[in-house]
Formats: C-alpha cells, sequence, structure tokens
C-alpha cells in the first residue's frame, strides 16, 4: 500500500468511528447537557447502530429475540425462516431478483429503441414527439395503474422498474447511435460489410460506451422502482418491510432494510462496473487500471 | 528483381480506371460551386497515379468520386468498364483513409482480419494471413493490443493493412500518411512500396506532398484550385524499385521536383490568392 493510500484509508476510517460513534453516544450525551448535538439523533428516529445490528441478527434469523444463535440449533434457523415469509432473506431476495429482472429488460428495450431510432431519420421524426410526452410523465406516477393492471406479485415490480430504466438507457443509447464514426460506417462498408454487419460490427461496438455510461444510474433506477412499487403494494420485499416497520414506528427495522438496500446496490453496481470494464477493454482509461 | 525496372507509363496496358468528365457540384445558381470540374483522365493496369494539389482542389473529393463515397453530379467513372455506383462496395477497390480509421473496440488482429471475417474466411485461414501481415507491417507483438494504445504511424500501419489483406487489384488512397511526420512518414513509403513492387495493383493517391509523390508514384497528376481541373499531367520515371531514402538525394529527382514544383507554384499562388 503506498503512503497516499494509507492515508485515505486511515480518515476514512476515523470518519465512520466518529460517525457511528455519535450516533450510538450522541443522545446519551445531549441529555446530559451537551445542547450541540440535534434533536434528530434520537433514537426514536433513526435508532442507534447497536439496535440496528440487533434487529439486523433478528430479521435475518441469525438469532432468536434473546439473542440466541440460531444456527447452532438444529431447525431453528428453518423454523424461523418459515415462521416469518417476509423474513430479511427472502425480502432481500424477491426485491433483487425484480430489481434484476426490470434492469435487464429496461435495458435490452432501452438499447433495441436506442439502436432503431439512432439509426434511422425517419423513424427519430415520427417518434419523438411521443418519446418527448411519454418522458414528461414521471414515472413514479404510473405506480398505482401498474399494481392495478399487473397486481401485487412480481410482475408489477419488474414493470415498474422497466418504465424508470427504459429511457435512460434509451436516450444514451440513442445518442451513441447517432455518433457513431461516419468514416468507422464507410471503411466497413468498403471492405464489404452489409447493413447488418455494419450495425452489429461498428454501430454495437462504439456505441457500447454510452450504452455503459447509462447502466450504472440505471441500476439505481430499477431498484427505486421496485421499491416504490414495494411500498404501494406487494406481499414481500424489504420495500414492504420498510413500510410495515414505519406503521410499527420501528426505525431500527427501517434502518435494516436501508442498509440491506444499500448493500445490494453496491453489489449490483459492482458487477455493473466488472462487466464494463471486460466490454471496454479498449478504451484507454480502462486499461490502465488493468 | 531484374525486371522490376520502371515501365514508363505510356505503355499500352488496359485501363482499370476511367474517369470521364467527371464533375461534382455543390448549390445551385449563384451559390453554384464546382468542386470538381470535368475531369478526364485514364488509369493503366499496375499504374500508380498521384492527384496532387492544393487544399481545397477537389481531390479528395474526385478519390471519394471513384471509391462510390461520393455521387457523381455529371459525367462517369468507369472501373473495369463498369460505371461507379454511389454507396457500393467493389470487392475490387481497396481504401485508404487520411484519419485513423481503425476500430478502437477490435484489437490490432482483428482489425486486420475484419474484411476476411466479413468474407467468411474461416477462423485459421485468417490467422495466418493476418501472422503475415503483421510481420510485413513490422507491428509484431502488437497483435492482442487496442489501437488507442499504440503510435498513429503503427495505427496507419494497421488500417494499410487491414485494407491491403484482402487483396485489392485497386488502391485508392486519399493522404493516408498526411498526418504522420516525416519520419514516420518515410516508413509508410518503404512499406508500400514494397508492397506495390510485388503486387502492382492499380493505384490513385492523393496527397497534397510533391516529394511523396515523386518517391512513389509512375506519373502526376496536378489539380488546380476552385474549380478544380486538372492541370497537368508529368510522368515520373525513376529506376524501380525504388528506395524511399535514397531517392529523394538523387539528381533527378532534384530536377523532376523542381519542374514539377514550378507548375505548383503558379498554382500555390492562385490558391493563397483565392
Amino acid at each position: 500500500m503506498s503512503r497516499e493510500t494509507l492515508t485515505v484509508n486511515f480518515w476514512r476510517i476515523v470518519q465512520l468511528v466518529a460517525i457511528l460513534a455519535l450516533w450510538q453516544w450522541g443522545w446519551t450525551l445531549r441529555q446530559k447537557g451537551v445542547w450541540v448535538i440535534p434533536q434528530v439523533i434520537d433514537p426514536y428516529f433513526i435508532s442507534t447502530p447497536s439496535e440496528i445490528a440487533k434487529r439486523f441478527l433478528e430479521l435475518g434469523c441469525f438469532t432468536d429475540r434473546n439473542g440466541q444463535w440460531l444456527l447452532s440449533t438444529d431447525g431453528a434457523f428453518t423454523a424461523c425462516m418459515n415462521h416469518y415469509p417476509n423474513n430479511l432473506w427472502a425480502a432481500t431476495y424477491v426485491t433483487m431478483k425484480n430489481t434484476f429482472w426490470g434492469f435487464v429488460v429496461g435495458s435490452l428495450t432501452g438499447v433495441m429503441a436506442g439502436l432503431a431510432l439512432g439509426r434511422s431519420e425517419m423513424l427519430t421524426k415520427i417518434y419523438q414527439p411521443y418519446i418527448v410526452a411519454l418522458n414528461s410523465i414521471p414515472r413514479i406516477a404510473l405506480v398505482p395503474l401498474i399494481i392495478l393492471i399487473f397486481g401485487l406479485g412480481d410482475m408489477s415490480k419488474i414493470m415498474t422498474a422497466w418504465v424508470t430504466v427504459f429511457f435512460v438507457v434509451f436516450f444514451n443509447t440513442f445518442e451513441g447511435a447517432r455518433s457513431v464514426d461516419r468514416d468507422h460506417i464507410a471503411a466497413a462498408n468498403l471492405l464489404g460489410a452489409s447493413r447488418w454487419q455494419v450495425l452489429k460490427t461498428v454501430v454495437m461496438p462504439s456505441t457500447l460506451g454510452w450504452v455503459f455510461a447509462s447502466l450504472t444510474p440505471a441500476v439505481s433506477f430499477s431498484l427505486i422502482g421496485v421499491i416504490v412499487g414495494e411500498f404501494i403494494g406487494t406481499e414481500r420485499g424489504l420495500g414492504k418491510l420498510i413500510v410495515e416497520a414505519q406503521a410499527r414506528a420501528e426505525s431500527a427495522d427501517m434502518m435494516v432494510a436501508i442498509f440491506v438496500l444499500m448493500v445490494v446496490g453496491i453489489i449490483l453496481a459492482l458487477g455493473i462496473g466488472r462487466i464494463q470494464r471486460y466490454l471496454l477493454r479498449w478504451q484507454p482509461h480502462y486499461q490502465d487500471r488493468g | 528483381m531484374s525486371q522490376a525496372v520502371a515501365t514508363p507509363s505510356t505503355t499500352t496496358t488496359p485501363a482499370r480506371i476511367v474517369v470521364d468528365a467527371a464533375s461534382k457540384i455543390y448549390g445551385a445558381g449563384a451559390s453554384r460551386i464546382a468542386a470538381v470540374d470535368r475531369v478526364s483522365f485514364d488509369i493503366h493496369e499496375g499504374e500508380f497515379v498521384a492527384l496532387l494539389g492544393p487544399s481545397g482542389c477537389g481531390k479528395s473529393t474526385l478519390l471519394n468520386m471513384v471509391a462510390g463515397l461520393i455521387a457523381i453530379s455529371d459525367g462517369d467513372i468507369r472501373i473495369d468498364g463498369e460505371s461507379v455506383a454511389y454507396q457500393r462496395a467493389n470487392p475490387k477497390v481497396g481504401y485508404v483513409f487520411q484519419r485513423d480509421t481503425t476500430f478502437p473496440w477490435r484489437t490490432v488482429s482483428d482489425n486486420i482480419g475484419y474484411g476476411l471475417e466479413l468474407a467468411g474466411v474461416s477462423r485459421e485461414d485468417r490467422l495466418t494471413r493476418v501472422h503475415e501481415a503483421i510481420a510485413f507491417a513490422k507491428l509484431d507483438g502488437f497483435a492482442d493490443h487496442f489501437p488507442l494504445t499504440l503510435s498513429g504511424g503503427m495505427r496507419q500501419r494497421v488500417a494499410l493493412m487491414r485494407t491491403l489483406i484482402t487483396r485489392p487489384q485497386i488502391l485508392l488512397m486519399d493522404e493516408p500518411f498526411g498526418a504522420l511526420d516525416t519520419h514516420t512518414k518515410l516508413e509508410m513509403h518503404k512499406v508500400l512500396l514494397e508492397v506495390w513492387e510485388r503486387e502492382r495493383q492499380t493505384v490513385l493517391f492523393v496527397t497534397h506532398d510533391l516529394g511523396e509523390a515523386l518517391t512513389l508514384a509512375d506519373r502526376i497528376l496536378v489539380m488546380s484550385a476552385r474549380p478544380g481541373r486538372l492541370k497537368e499531367s508529368f510522368s515520373v520515371d525513376f529506376k524501380r524499385p525504388r528506395d524511399a531514402v535514397a531517392l529523394p538525394e538523387t539528381k533527378e529527382y532534384a530536377e523532376a521536383f523542381s519542374h514539377i514544383w514550378h507548375s505548383l507554384g503558379e498554382e500555390f499562388r492562385r490558391g493563397a490568392a483565392a
């Protein structure tokens, strides 16, 4: 580790510890008269790290209410899982699954529409007003309608994620497809490439950089779509966990779900990053990092 | 290589490229501009012709009409007796751009093998031929590199090999070495001369560099600026094979240079005044 990364890591850890410590003991200090600490630190609102960790272990069926480890007891873990259909594991799985499919379907259709319109002046002219109009609708406003149509199950969440993801990917792909180097296309044509070959070997790879620039935000959008869908109507998922905990004013449970969502977001973004680094390895700034 | 002594350009081999009163007109009425104005010339089988002129004289436009990249406004251009169709690739014709047009997302070997891939050549044959081309272009060790990590000269060698590997009988080149420094340019001349002296393609080479035209060509066509017309034609009778480095030092080269320079000089003065 170089001196610089050492310094960076040192300050990162100091910050983290400071924030967690303030979160954990700040309220006690305030009550002892340290008035600079704001009201919002009240554990009723944001819980405390230790309480969140405790609830995390409980909701995840790692421990029972008394802090007994369930994993060491035969069948206790499974029993706990079965007792809570929307336990942390099931909720995370459902949310991740719907986020993934919403992302995949939204990105694929976004790329296809972007390529089609980006390579055709005619289609662009025909569809432009519709795209502007549809893009002006706040996607979240559609969620109740989507749930009405597709029900409380997974399909409505995937559809919500799809409408939030589609335009992000579409606009980037569209710009990318329009900005393909004309000389690259001419070079391919002169070497005998057919229309389809030009699309496959020139337009698509050259647009890929633009597509990927939109995929990281698209993952976040997909997650947002799914969570909002779960807020409004569902049987399972992390969004459901949050609304239920809110109804019971259990901030620790909400924090657990938020924490898991953060981890899910990080994992999905890292996955995209890996694929991106491989597929765009020809771009010099990806080669520097090896 | 005793038979490689240059044959004068007046041989009676059949014309492969016929440019017949070709024009390119932009605009209409008062803003009508003839970028290329009724230009006619023939290029014979195996002949290396340089099209020389100041920038903006329409030489690239003319070349692109021959390649089918730009539509012809008036007149006709024929390759092997067949009129050139706009935007239809001719497998006999290879084209080299001035700009770097290597595909950045393909490795050096995938760039060079691109034309073969399109033609459906088997992977095995492709690799053999790509390997030869890489060795010839002195790109050994760079087969798996991506173009953006290479120098401009190396990238242009990749682009040249990408065109040459499909064995085009006719080569159209649009100031292919225009963006390179003198040293790299000389290297490229060596490579091109070696290929040409072996395969004797029919070449139309656009350039604004008289020295380059003298080193490479059998015949130099000088174009005038606005309207783009053919002004003069000079045949270049230096012995072949030519040495791109030694040739410019010879007395004949110096004489030919100053002779054509004089003709160009008038053109450059006119061009600068315009």
